[in-house]
């Protein structure tokens, strides 16, 4: 099954498990999976009109979705999603 | 609160001075036991903002999870995120909010004409509309 790998900070909303394993094959599928396992981690990764927020970003193992299917970037067993957050800044 | 230890505060500083006079980015990576972190080591990053670094700096996604894999690897967890401020305070900026993380400290390093001045650390919100000061420890410089 692919596994969602939980950043720090969110696992405190994910019974301090650091990564999840799940059957969907699509991230947006494995996403559903998580926070519905997870309700509480669901504001933290999607907006109120259920879209990723602004400083998230997800990987399938070393490819940026944005740069594949997106949402519909299929997973499969083995596979490694990773969320990371998308940080700038400046004076 | 947030503490930096020895050896991860002379990689930020060294980072963020050597950089100067453009922004400098990195990883903090450590451990969280209860209310307090504890930064054990450092990442400097490059700042991938294509434009004036002076004032700008971006951090690659694709660093963050070289990072947060690093830090897995070390038994680590990445903690938070720190950056320069050439010449001016260590103040969270409107552009540092509007394109922070909630999850995350975010450490900003005063460095006034190429040295280390002071620094702070910051928590922004979930709607990266304001970010709450932190309690911050570290080493002189």
């Amino acid at each position: 099954m692919p596994k969602i790998m939980i950043p720090t900070p969110l696992r405190q909303f994910a019974d301090k498990k650091d990564a999840m394993e799940v059957r969907g094959t699509t991230v947006g599928e494995a996403l559903a999976e998580l926070t519905a396992a997870h309700p509480d981690m669901k504001k933290n990764l999607f907006t109120d009109e259920g879209k990723l927020r602004s400083f998230v970003n997800v990987y399938v193992n070393d490819e940026d979705i944005r740069f594949l299917e997106k949402d519909k970037t299929p997973v499969a067993a083995g596979d490694t999603i990773s969320i990371v957050p998308s940080i700038a800044g400046g004076i | 609160m947030i503490k930096i230890e020895q050896e991860a505060w002379r990689l930020m500083v060294d980072h963020a001075q050597k950089t100067y006079p453009n922004e400098c980015c990195g990883a903090m990576l450590g451990l969280i036991e209860g209310d307090v972190k504890t930064v054990r080591t450092a990442l400097p990053l490059e700042n991938a903002y294509p434009g004036a670094q002076r004032e700008r700096y971006e951090l690659r996604s694709e660093d963050l999870l070289v990072a947060e894999r690093e830090a897995r690897k070390n038994g680590m967890d990445l903690i938070g995120i720190f950056h320069s401020h050439p010449d001016c305070d260590a103040y969270f900026s409107k552009t540092d909010l509007e394109n922070s993380c909630p999850w995350y400290s975010f450490v900003v390093l005063s460095i006034q004409k190429g040295q280390f001045h002071h620094a702070n650390s910051w928590l922004p919100n979930m709607e990266q509309t304001e970010a709450a000061k932190e309690e911050l420890e570290h080493p002189h410089a």
